[in-house]
């Protein structure tokens, strides 16, 4: 029952991380954690301008399909 | 042991999955059950996946996972970015998931199901699936390349150009066909109109939140976006009940063919948070929900098939659009089985994103078979309703009548049953006015949907809000396509246009964004208005035209793969990629062939503009529709000019690649790779992706 417990909390976890990447929510932690191991770097983004600029490389190619 | 038990427990999933489709195939008389649809459709795509997709990997492009992928070697958190797999299929399936394969095979159900069907499953296993996974393979290899620079560097320079002019002009018929689908789904329908134009402002609400708020927290925004969604379908009931706001969203086709193009240009010019961005969110969600709710309903309801495999009208002479089965069914269905607009997203964002090589054939052959299986949910959904229906709402005016009565006693002829009545209780039933001539295949979706879904859940009383909810479903991610597109087409505009005025191209340029967005919006529009105008309901003319140029594109990315394994020296298995391009090249050139030299007015585009030319001169045509004829007629011949000019792109590229591969095999050219250095990765074998930099083994599961 124990380890029932423990796989089920395991994979929920893993599909709410699975999910906020999926939808871009953790997108702005992944490039905190990218900046972090470049050195010498330009400066870091806020979360604010980090998702505009996101969006907007986002939408200049094609990225939906018929 | 268990190596004859995987081999037993496989045989047994192809000998299912060859009985489905033997039952498919040579079932006649009574209904058949959807099951073996779905039964038919999963073993093949396993055995598919299992087999052919292992084969591709190992042997044509022996994909390495020692070496290190774009996102591991460029990693910087914007562009390149290493995802898990399971996150990355599904950023490729949203991205590739779009109206085509739900849209198409409800159009190619004229032919009957077995055609659409078996093509959906075939054509994506050796064609569709194939294309998409080497295109994401070879751009893989080349650091993220774009198909038209991978066609410049490895067929030539103007093989690249070609490439780039005929994604321009794809994209400007696609989002013309797609707008027309949007057009003729709202038509007449307050409901939907009052349903969808609502979702203008949630979008706008939802950016403003995004963007000040909370920036980035596109889930909360996003649930909210969807919670509002599903109440402005309900309060459309509202809204069809009111005499005074039922006039005011009753909107004809050209006011809506206004209000879209107002829509595309104000999306492209506007800045992408504030309106295309969140639209896309909800979208995104929204999409993702009504497919597995369709996949779940058919499982649950199990519906009848009613519809024969195979239908008169394979002669040519159907009424939803004209053509015979060779080339027309693989024309109507494309994105379900072979899309070459995949070969845009394989060659973007997806490959840069891409954690191992490895992940290459799930994420590129696996995405395109859950878009096929997609393809083959619509295919029953359409198939589902009654043969009489399905024709009365996908037929237009001047080929089954004006009237009801007309109408049925039309599609009587033809040897399906219905009745005047029929349609008027079914139109009641969904909350429409009419369900006749609703050309374009969403609304005759949304009823197949609406039925599957009101037997799963609120039996008849919820049919109305269903019918809505999937109108609204189709309408709002055809919308993000369409805004999504016109911005993508706006930058190619800029792009060209900055070679001839340098600031045109400048990307922050006020003027040049304005004048940019209404050139676009002007081409797609064009066609949009010439469609809505069509006597024969514009789907007639300009699906078989957006079917062309999406095979065509497939084609070109084929030629390009096929190339590629060339200069790798993968001769012996070569046949994987030229064998789909060969099939391709004849379907398309035959279909474009037909379309404009036919001598049947209702296929050929130059015979159809000759008759009604013939028409004036002999004054069959009333004065006053002298000059509404007259722009048919250039219509027609515009139509055709542009069917050849797609047609005489891939011809070129093609002629390109022969000579290229000649000279090849001839040794008169050496075989040049333009392949990124192997570099060997620095991850661990079982590293998945997310908080890299943080213990391996907190990462999400890659199991």
């Amino acid at each position: 029952m124990r380890i029932a417990a423990k796989r089920t909390k395991r994979f929920l976890r893993r599909f709410w991380r699975g999910l906020r990447e999926w939808c871009g929510d953790a997108a702005y932690e992944s490039y905190l954690r990218s900046t972090a191991h470049q050195i010498g770097s330009c400066r870091t983004l806020s979360q604010t301008e980090f998702y505009v600029d996101q969006l907007n490389r986002r939408y200049s190619r094609p990225n939906r399909c018929c | 042991m268990k190596r004859i038990l995987k081999f037993v427990v496989w045989l047994a999933v192809g000998l299912l999955g060859g009985g489905a489709l033997g039952a498919i195939a040579f079932h006649r008389g009574e209904p058949l059950n959807a099951m073996w649809f779905v039964v038919a459709a999963l073993c093949c795509y396993l055995v598919a996946f299992r087999l052919y997709s292992a084969f591709v990997a190992a042997r044509v492009l022996a994909l390495d996972d020692t070496r290190a992928t774009p996102a591991e070697r460029h990693d910087d958190g914007r562009d390149f970015v290493p995802t898990n797999k399971w996150v990355l299929f599904g950023h490729h399936f949203a991205a590739i998931a779009g109206p085509g394969p739900l849209v198409g095979p409800t159009l190619a159900a004229q032919f009957g199901y077995l055609p659409g069907t078996l093509w959906l499953i075939v054509g994506a296993a050796f064609g569709g699936c194939v294309q998409d996974f080497v295109i994401l393979f070879c751009s893989i290899r080349r650091d993220g390349k774009s198909l038209g620079q991978m066609a410049r560097e490895e067929v030539s320079k103007r093989g690249g150009i070609i490439a780039q002019l005929a994604v321009l002009a794809i994209m400007v018929i696609l989002l013309a066909v797609i707008a027309l689908v949007v057009v003729n789904a709202l038509k007449s329908s307050p409901w939907a109109t009052f349903t969808l134009a609502t979702t203008i402002p949630i979008a706008l609400l939802l950016g403003v939140y995004l963007r000040f708020v909370r920036p980035g927290r596109v889930l909360e925004a996003s649930i909210m976006g969807v919670a509002l969604v599903i109440f402005v379908v309900v309060a459309g009931q509202w809204v069809a009940d009111s005499p005074y706001w039922s006039n005011v969203f009753t909107l004809s086709g050209l006011s809506l063919t206004a209000a879209i193009i107002i829509y595309g240009f104000s999306a492209s010019a506007l800045p992408v948070w504030l309106l295309l961005a969140p639209r896309d969110y909800l979208s995104a969600f929204i999409k993702a929900g009504a497919i597995f709710s369709l996949a779940a309903g058919i499982l649950l309801v199990r519906p009848q098939v009613l519809m024969p495999p195979l239908t008169r009208f394979i002669d040519g002479t159907g009424p939803v659009f004209a053509g015979k089965i060779f080339p027309f069914c693989f024309i109507t269905i494309a994105c379900g089985a072979v899309s070459g607009f995949h070969s845009l997203i394989s060659s973007g964002t997806t490959p840069k994103m891409i954690l191992r090589e490895g992940h290459a054939r799930f994420i590129g052959y696996g995405a395109m078979l859950l878009e096929s299986f997609v393809g083959v949910m619509a295919m029953v959904a359409a198939c589902a309703m009654t043969p009489g229906v399905y024709f009365a709402i996908n037929s237009p005016p001047s080929i089954v009548g004006a009237t009801a009565d007309a109408g049925a006693a039309t599609i009587r002829s033809w040897g399906y049953p219905l009745q005047p009545e029929t349609m008027t209780n079914l139109a009641h039933a969904v909350g429409e006015i009419t369900l006749w001539n609703r050309a374009g295949g969403a609304p005759s979706l949304a009823v197949g949907m609406a039925q599957i879904f009101s037997n799963t859940i609120g039996g008849p009383r919820l049919l109305s809000i269903w019918y809505h909810f999937a109108i609204m479903f189709e309408a709002l991610f055809i919308l993000t396509v369409l805004d999504a597109g016109t911005r993508v087409g706006r930058f190619m505009v800029q792009e060209l246009g900055g070679r001839i005025w340098a600031p045109f191209g400048r990307r922050g340029w006020m003027p040049g964004i304005l004048l940019s967005s209404a050139m676009i919006v002007a081409m797609w529009g064009y066609f949009l208005y010439q469609g809505v105008i069509d006597p024969l309901g514009g789907i007639n003319s300009l699906w078989p035209l957006f079917g062309i140029g999406n095979q065509l594109l497939a084609a070109v990315a084929l030629v390009v793969a096929t190339t590629i394994l060339l200069k790798m020296k993968k001769l012996r298995w070569i046949w994987v990629t030229l064998v789909p391009t060969v099939w391709l090249v004849i379907v398309t050139m035959t279909a474009s062939y037909q379309k404009i030299f036919d001598p049947s007015p209702r296929l050929g585009f130059l015979a159809s503009a000759k008759d009604l030319a013939r028409q004036i001169t002999e004054g069959k045509i009333a004065a006053a529709k002298i000059a509404d004829t007259q722009r048919l007629i250039f219509n027609l011949r515009l139509d055709a000019a542009v069917t050849a000019i797609f047609a005489l792109m891939v011809l070129v590229l093609v002629i390109e690649a022969i000579f290229q591969w000649y000279s090849i095999l001839s040794h008169r050219r050496e075989a040049v790779l333009h392949e990124s250095p192997y570099i060997a990765t620095r991850w661990a074998p079982n590293f998945s992706g997310a908080g890299h930099g943080t213990a391996v083994g907190d990462a999400i599961g890659d199991d």
